[in-house]
């Protein structure tokens, strides 16, 4: 089972991410301030790190520098209540793998935590993506559903390799949003939807078993099920 | 510098008020000199006069034409005359006895001059008369030419004295007044700012610690108020968004998972729409922070030179798939040769973003947008969106900007926050450009962006 370390001194807001992580089948250990949390990830095996940039004491940014300054390669999930542009590339720019602005979402905040488990366990990129019957040749740029050859626009090929890189994982839209098109803001109402209503028409005619699947009030997930 | 800009500082405009006052105290003065020194020369000239009288008048009329003569040749300044009744001369140096003279033993000016024996005409001159018997007169007269000598210079000083003060002074002032007039500026550039809501500028102090100085101190102390005022009033907002964000989000969670675990149908849809609003609510909050977080921007030095043709490649990529689905014709033009602005790339993806978007959302089916990049003589690029919809009445184009504004046509099936266009006007705000908001002719709403080191100070041309 995976394990993720918490550092956050808010009780409520660590209270959250256990709950939520428990739910997702995630164990949790939970640490109050930077200096510990410092000293438990450079000692435990851990999967993943919540980690919050403000915290009394070593600041969230000291912690991840110095993580990463010690070899440790565990990704960490910056959360903050500065939304600010600049501290998020400051968050990332310091050895931040992703960064989350507070108050969150707990669906988006185990989704994301999801992803970062992912990549770390599948570090190779493959080069050929392969859900149920579908197929997406990195090296052809080209895709399939079985046999059909699917005629894709540029952007409707970054999402779907989104997708499928993180197929089974609930995404939400703010990280496709973000992961896709690589911008950090509210894309309008209902952009993403509409995009992947476009790829789920080229993907899912009517006569196969959908493989985009929407989850209500959180996101979508690519799976055969 | 204007001429006519100088005339309207108080400075300049005292300088002709000193200047009179200067001439009429120089008047005054060297009128005084004068009137006292001409008493003081006349006063000699008489005293001359009365003494040689009275040693004349001492001596025995038989020896008076020898000692005439004699004392004539002493001074040859003072003229003298002995004549008999008839008014021939017998003795002296003067031609005639001089008009209008008053046989009194008192010196006054003459008023006729007198003449001295061979000169062509009288002179200016002030004289005595004093009979001595037998009718004869004994005249003494001296010319005043000292005392108008004196005169004219004291009249040519004061002449010079003037011009040669007055006009140094004049300019000396206007110079003067040029100092205060630049520091004025100074604080009219500094203001500039301010006044399009930088409350973090402050007007520039000379450290003279003068006038000038003071007034700044005194704007500078209520602008360190209002901007104190301002963030406590923008602090209390932010914080009330904040505070309320964490509540809701928590409720999200717990409608989610009862969503998730209400296997009643009917129970589902009350959730699902309460899931709904709590995130519209969400969303208003998310953009509010936003709004406030762009504000609280200043231009950094992370702005770069941005192709606003690749921004709006961007944009058509995310929105062309939305304009398709309401069969709205979604047409893209770019000018070649439209010049790189100095800005923040995402900002200026989502101020275009949220303006497209607010088309796609206000254009009824089968409408039309048009995204255009083109070049604008003065601001330099202009990015204009034109649609098909309502358009945008006269009276509401200030309050669109405004948060939570919805216009008054808008549809309810149209979901917003209404706060898409106050995020673009704080975009728009911090790069010092400028949003512009007129009717098509065609109808239908036009939104220009124009984008530009000065589009902010330009004047609306609507």
């Amino acid at each position: 089972m995976a394990r993720v370390l918490i550092i956050e001194d808010d009780r409520v807001t660590a209270d959250e991410i256990c709950a939520e992580l428990q739910r997702y089948g995630l164990d949790t250990e939970w640490v109050g301030d930077g200096a510990t949390g410092l000293e438990r990830a450079r000692g435990g095996f851990y999967d993943a790190i919540t980690l919050d940039r403000m915290l009394p004491g070593m600041d969230g940014l000291t912690v991840v520098t110095r993580l990463r300054e010690y070899g440790v390669q565990t990704p960490v999930l910056m959360i903050s209540a500065l939304s600010d542009a600049d501290e998020r590339v400051r968050g990332l720019r310091a050895g931040g793998d992703d960064y989350l602005t507070k108050p969150f979402n707990p669906d988006e905040m185990a989704a994301r935590i999801e992803v970062l488990l992912r990549r770390h366990a599948g570090a190779s990129r493959p080069m050929m993506l392969r859900v149920g019957d579908l197929q997406l040749d990195l090296i052809d740029r080209t895709a399939k559903r079985g046999d059909t050859l699917l005629d894709l626009l540029p952007t409707e090929f970054r999402l779907l390799e989104f997708l499928m890189r993180h197929s089974g994982r609930v995404l939400t839209r703010t990280m496709i949003f973000e992961a896709v098109w690589g911008y950090h803001f509210d894309p309008g109402t209902n952009v993403i939807e509409v995009h992947i209503g476009r790829l789920r028409r080229k993907l899912d005619p009517p006569e196969r078993e959908p493989l985009i699947h929407t989850v209500r009030g959180v996101g979508y997930v690519l799976e055969a099920r | 510098m204007k001429l006519g800009e100088l005339s309207r500082i108080s400075t300049v405009r005292l300088l002709p008020v000193y200047g009179i006052l200067f001439v009429l105290w120089s008047v005054l003065l060297i009128g005084w000199v004068q009137y006292d020194t001409k008493r003081y020369l006349s006063g000699v000239v008489d005293e001359i006069l009365r003494q040689r009288m009275h040693y004349l008048s001492n001596i025995d009329r038989d020896h008076l034409p020898e000692v005439i003569a004699q004392t004539g040749a002493l001074d040859l300044r003072v003229l003298q005359g002995l004549f008999d009744q008839q008014g021939r001369k017998i003795a002296g140096n003067i031609e005639r006895i001089p008009e209008g003279v008053l046989i009194d033993g008192v010196v006054h000016s003459l008023p006729g001059g007198a003449q001295q024996m061979g000169a062509k005409e009288p002179v200016r001159a002030r004289g005595l008369a004093k009979g001595i018997g037998n009718g004869e007169v004994l005249i003494l007269a001296r010319a005043t030419s000292v005392v108008d000598q004196v005169n004219s210079i004291i009249y040519r000083s004061l002449f010079w004295g003037l011009t040669l003060t007055i006009i140094p002074g004049l300019i000396g002032g206007l110079w003067l007044a040029r100092g205060p007039l630049r520091r004025i500026r100074a604080i009219e550039s500094a203001a500039q700012p301010i006044m399009r809501g930088d409350l973090h500028q402050r007007l520039p102090m000379s450290g003279r610690r003068d006038e000038l100085d003071m007034l700044a101190g005194i704007v500078n102390s209520m602008l360190d108020e209002i901007e104190r005022l301002m963030s406590e009033v923008k602090g209390v907002c932010d914080s009330i968004a904040h505070d309320l964000r964490t509540p809701l989000t928590r409720l999200r969670s717990q409608l989610h998972r009862m969503h998730r675990e209400a296997n009643d149908g009917a129970h589902a849809g009350v959730v699902e729409q309460a899931i709904l609003d709590v995130d519209s609510l969400l969303d208003r909050f998310r953009a509010l922070l936003r709004i406030s977080e762009l504000e609280d921007m200043h231009r950094r030095a992370g702005f770069t030179e941005v192709r606003l043709a690749s921004t709006l490649d961007h944009v058509r990529e995310i929105y062309t798939p939305l304009a398709e689905d309401k069969h709205i014709a979604f047409t893209f033009e770019i000018a070649p040769d439209v010049p790189t602005v100095r800005g923040d790339p995402n900002l200026l993806l989502e101020a275009v973003s949220n303006i497209v978007d607010n088309a796609i959302k206000f254009t009824p089916a089968n409408g039309s947008i048009r995204l255009r990049l083109i070049k604008d003589a003065d601001a330099g690029a202009r990015i204009d969106v034109i649609d098909s919809g309502p358009g945008i009445q006269n009276s509401e184009r200030e309050a669109v900007l405004q948060r939570f504004y919805r216009g008054t046509c808008s549809n309810k099936d149209v979901s917003g926050s209404g706060l898409g266009l106050s995020i673009v006007a704080a975009i728009v705000k911090l790069h010092g450009f400028r949003l512009q908001i007129v009717d098509h002719p065609g109808g239908g709403a036009w939104l220009s962006l124009l984008c530009g080191p000065n589009a902010g100070q330009l004047r609306s041309a609507s």
